[in-house]
């Protein structure tokens, strides 16, 4: 099996201006970073060059495409919004096909209010599946999201927020490794 | 008496463009962004059979459609 370590990046799936989202996406960013035999990366979908004159194929963004062909597994930040995923993430997904298959994905929801972007999660997992992506059973869930970090976007209760993303995050480190291994030894027959 | 014979079947597995590492074949997935013939084999899931390779040296990802 592959030693290098786990390419992870972490997508924040809103273009929202003034987005709480973005700290849920530096924090996940953080922890991963500090995972022995991980690296990862904070990709931000409002700085992609996204075209909106076409969809899938045709709106491809080459540095996305050439950044999830090398990924092992993803992280998704995905805030709720009118109970569902923001359509700007779909986007961005439905640019790539072939980079995601047999690759793991695990699922940070993200709510204004107490069900921690549940159902996006829920709405998301489908889209997932079709994409060739292989969900975790962890989601990371952050409800009540105004009132989970302060000013300096730190979040305040680390402790606790720290231990559930860790549980997260090693399913999706232990995923990303057997799918790694799928990928690069074992033939479809 | 003919000569002809049948065209070689593609090689199985594919050599990476990018590095020249023999690649793994690990999946097969309609794609639907391809059209298809209605007689074709999956036609009818709107899309074409397509398998899914990988270079383990490079991470390379390359699809190569199934023709039926």
């Amino acid at each position: 099996m592959s030693e290098s370590p786990l390419f992870i990046p972490v997508i924040l799936g809103t273009v929202r201006q003034g987005r709480a989202s973005e700290n849920v996406a530096k924090f996940v960013t953080a922890h991963l970073a500090s995972m022995p035999g991980v690296e990862t990366r904070l990709v931000d979908i409002r700085e992609l060059a996204t075209s909106l004159a076409d969809e899938g194929e045709g709106a491809k963004i080459p540095a996305f495409a050439e950044l999830c062909m090398v990924a092992d597994a993803f992280v998704l930040v995905v805030p709720e919004y009118n109970h569902g995923y923001p359509g700007a993430l779909k986007h961005v997904l439905d640019t790539n096909l072939k980079e995601y298959i047999h690759k793991a994905v695990g699922i940070c929801g993200v709510s204004a209010g107490p069900w921690g972007g549940t159902r996006a999660i829920q709405d998301l997992l489908p889209v997932m599946r079709e994409l060739g992506l292989v969900t975790i059973f962890w989601d990371g869930n952050f409800a009540n999201v105004g009132k989970l970090f302060d000013a300096d976007g730190k979040i305040l209760d680390h402790a606790t927020h720290t231990r559930r993303i860790d549980k997260f995050a090693r399913e999706l480190v232990w995923m990303a490794k057997v799918l790694r291994h799928g990928r690069e030894t074992v033939p479809m027959e | 008496m003919s000569t002809a014979t049948s065209p070689a079947p593609p090689p199985a597995r594919l050599t990476c463009p990018m590095c020249g590492a023999v690649m793994n074949r690990h999946a097969e997935k309609i794609d639907t962004r391809i059209a298809v013939d209605a007689g074709e084999d999956f036609a009818l899931l709107g899309g074409a059979l397509c398998e899914i390779h990988t270079c383990p040296a490079c991470r390379y990802v390359m699809e190569r459609r199934i023709w039926s």
